[in-house]
């Protein structure tokens, strides 16, 4: 049984459930890491490799250690293969596709993107359903070629364009469930508890977005302050040098520490980045993926319900042939029979989602009040040591320039 | 004598100079305060008229108290006409005239230009030799009639257009002293001392400019990051409404902060606005005033050359008709004592200007240490309470905070 592990879900290395050096009659284990970004190809061709690392003593992996090759759109297949087999599972979210050329291959977002894929097979790697993918071990293990191969088969929900999707999480918004049949019935679970968890989660996406865009914002505002303190910094300096004496000295150190702190403001504004609007945008996808879920349990419910009605105008279809003596009687007893076996698969299919998404809400709330309580408190602590730090600067210049205007 | 004082003359207040309580035969005293802007006026014709408030016991002024109305162009009349009777003396700066339409009646700007006014007078009534003007009497005690038959009749060095007198700079700059009567005879001191002085004002025109820019810059990143801040805030505590305890009280508390910290920030802008850039602003103002006397003091020195060089060459005349016993000697003579009469005038204008500049180079640089080194300390101590009261913000929630992600 493998530990979840929350600290390490974000640190981006390699989550070590046990000691690597106990016995081999260890207990199983399974980590991956996804690292060395490379840029592969030229031009409108060109994309990123990354070193996808598994280490794992679990008899259907080649062990102890494997490297295979990954891009981004395996991963893609590898989301999209598992949230066609674990409906009710919540799926660990992927970064977005960037589709701003120049942006795509800068450093920062290349970190950004390599982290939260790393994030990403890590949690898989973590939840007890999803570890025993069939799917999962293509990814870590198979060589590049038939990686590709399985890649340019699929065919899942996902290849739909991003409005489609929009669309998707729109109608479930509205109740109504069977976007993806085309059907137009609204059905609902009449669940109280359900109905509540969705309002909450679509009330959360909407304010985790908003929070998102002006932490974004936030992060803007440093780095324009930093710029702007530079620049204040060396034009106080130049006038520094064309005094003489107390004055001049006392404008170069200003113009010193001016430098100083824009550096410091710059230096929060990455902090900011990564530490908490990184963890706001993970988050906001995380609930993405659990609409996503929302979304396959209303068609489990519908198709479940659908066939219930079916199954009831076949037994009044049924009992009219019975009246009737007809010939037909026992081909539709045969069909009753499918439809029956066929309503019980779909109600089992459903009450499995139910039974997944009651678990999976459980892993979520507990999972989430910690990492947004670490992301707030990051936010906290390092707007706290930034302040300090600007605060004891601008007090050391104080007793220089108060002998100065006196 | 009235005492210099260095820290009303930016206060923006009445000057109390000896005091008021005084008996009768106390020293003589000089008060000035501009006050109570208000628009006077609809349309295109719409200013802003101000109290200018004397209180004296100057035998010439109606005393003991006199108030009239003045307007910007009255301020200006004054200015051009100490700058022609006063040369030499560095003629305290006005505020610059407004040309966007929008601005010219916000309450920021007519603060700051009253403020200014306020100062720009207070520092004429301080000076030794400008305090006797006859102008200034005018200014300070004439009805508004007669206020504005005087600035009607004005026809100064002012009434150029800015072109020409940015022109008058630079030609002070290219050592070429004669733009103003349009003459192409460079005629230059041949002092170090003087040279090292005018090197010194335009470096300093330069690096102001360079810093008051970006002190500019600054106050409106202030506000821009205050206004994010002030978003963020509200984003979070909408994100806190939504969830429960004891995490949902954190986020309240953090988005609450966020908005008290948003208001300092917009606080510190209006205080790096009214305390640091402005007096700033002002200082090029000074610096800008001192190029003028600069440029009269070369003007000057050049009319002192070229009499010179005329009372030499009517000299070599005269002693020819003195030769040819010419008839025209005698007017030649009389011409010839004239010309020595006004060189002798010219002589006598230059080196007062010179004796003049000395005495107002070592006010200048005096004020100008005390002020800069004011307006500096200004800025690192609002900046250090600032950075204070953000440090203490944060902090005083990251026990909340903790205690959510552990």
């Amino acid at each position: 049984m493998i530990t979840t592990v929350n600290a390490q879900q974000r640190s981006g290395s390699s989550p070590m459930a046990q000691s690597p050096r106990s016995p081999s009659s260890q207990a199983p284990y399974l980590t991956v890491s996804v690292s060395d970004p490379a840029k592969m190809g030229n031009g409108v061709q060109a994309y990123i490799s990354y070193k996808v690392i598994t280490k794992s003593n679990l008899p259907e992996y080649d062990g102890p250690e494997k490297i295979v090759i990954r891009r981004y759109s395996d991963f893609v297949w590898l989301r999209d293969r598992l949230f066609e087999k674990y409906k009710g599972v919540f799926i660990p979210p992927l970064p977005e596709k960037s589709t701003v050329e120049k942006f795509r291959f800068s450093a920062e977002f290349i970190e950004m993107r390599r982290q939260a894929l790393d994030v990403f097979v890590n949690r898989i790697a973590s939840h007890h359903e999803l570890r025993q993918s069939d799917d999962l071990r293509t990814f870590l293990q198979v060589d590049e070629q038939t990686m590709e191969r399985a890649r340019s088969m699929e065919i899942g929900i996902f290849k739909k364009k991003p409005a489609d999707l929009m669309q998707i999480f729109k109608d479930v918004q509205s109740k109504v469930s069977d976007v993806v049949l085309g059907k137009e019935k609204p059905v609902d679970e009449s669940n109280p508890e359900y109905e509540k968890l969705k309002n909450y989660i679509f009330q959360l996406e909407d304010h985790l977005a908003e929070a998102q865009k002006h932490a974004y914002r936030l992060v803007k505002r440093h780095r324009e302050l930093g710029l702007s303190l530079s620049e204040f910094g060396k034009a106080v300096k130049l006038l520094g040098d064309c005094e003489g004496n107390a004055l001049g000295k006392a404008f170069s150190e200003l113009g010193a520490k001016s430098e100083i702190l824009s550096i410091k403001l710059q230096r929060e504004a990455q902090h900011l980045l990564m530490n908490f609007e990184e963890p706001l945008k993970d988050y906001v996808r995380a609930v993405q993926s659990i609409k996503a879920t929302i979304a396959e349990r209303a068609n489990a419910f519908r198709h479940h319900c659908e066939l219930a009605e079916t199954i009831k105008f076949k037994e009044i279809d049924m009992n009219k042939l019975r009246l009737m003596r007809s010939e037909k009687l026992a081909e539709a007893e045969r069909e009753y029979e499918e439809l029956k076996a066929d309503g019980a698969e779909a109600t089992r299919k459903f009450e499995r989602i139910v039974k997944l998404m009651n678990e999976e809400i459980i892993r979520f709330q507990e999972q989430k009040t910690l990492d947004l309580g670490v992301a707030f408190h990051e936010f906290a602590k390092g707007q706290a040591e930034l302040a300090k730090g600007i605060s004891e600067a601008w007090q050391s210049l104080l007793p220089k320039l108060e002998s100065c205007s006196s | 004598m009235i005492t210099t004082i260095n820290e009303q003359q930016k206060s923006g207040s009445a000057l109390l100079v000896g005091s008021p309580r005084s008996p009768s035969s106390q020293s003589p005293y000089l008060m000035v305060s501009v006050s109570d802007p208000a628009k006077m006026g609809n349309g295109v014709q719409a200013y802003i008229s101000y109290k200018v408030t004397t209180k004296t016991n100057f035998p010439e002024y109606d005393g003991p108290e006199k108030i009239v109305i003045r307007r910007y162009s009255d301020f200006v009349w004054l200015r051009d006409r100490l700058f022609e009777k006063y040369k030499g003396v560095f003629i305290p700066p006005l505020p610059e005239k407004n040309t966007v339409e929008k601005f010219r009646f916000g309450a920021e700007f007519i603060e700051m230009r009253r403020q200014a006014l306020d100062v720009f007078v207070n520092r004429v009534a301080l000076h030794h030799e400008l305090q006797q003007s006859e102008d200034l009497r005018i200014f300070l005690q004439a009805d508004e009639q007669t206020m504005e038959r005087a600035r009607s009749q004005e026809t100064g060095i002012f009434l150029k257009k800015p072109a020409d007198l940015m022109q008058i700079f630079k030609g002070v700059q290219s050592k070429v002293s004669d733009v103003v009567l349009g003459k192409e005879k460079p005629a230059e001191e041949s002092d170090p001392e003087y040279e090292k002085l005018k090197n010194y004002i335009f470096q300093l025109e330069d690096h102001l400019a360079e810093a008051q820019k970006h002190a500019h810059r600054l106050v409106k990143r202030h506000r821009e990051l205050g206004q994010s801040l002030s978003d963020f805030g509200k984003a979070v505590k909408l994100l806190g409404n939504c969830e429960e305890n004891p995490l949902g009280n954190a986020f309240s508390d953090l988005g609450t902060k966020s908005e008290i910290l948003s208001t300092k920030l917009q606080r510190e802008a209006h205080h790096l606005l009214m305390n640091f850039e402005e007096p700033l602003k002002d200082y090029i103002r000074a610096v800008q005033s001192i190029k003028a006397t600069i440029a009269e003091r070369a003007n000057a020195f050049r009319q002192n050359c070229e009499l010179a060089e005329a009372i030499k060459f009517k000299e070599i005349d005269m002693n020819k008709l003195r030769i040819t016993r010419s008839e025209k000697l005698g007017e030649a003579q009389h011409e010839y004592e004239e010309l020595k009469a006004d060189g002798a005038e010219a002589t006598r204008r230059f080196e007062k200007i010179v004796k003049l500049m000395n005495e107002e180079i070592i006010r200048f640089q005096e004020q100008k240490t005390l002020d800069m080194g004011l307006a500096f300390h200004e800025f690192a101590k609002g900046q250090a309470d600032l950075a204070n009261g953000i440090a203490c913000a944060w902090r005083s929630l990251l026990p909340k905070l903790e205690a959510c992600s552990s």
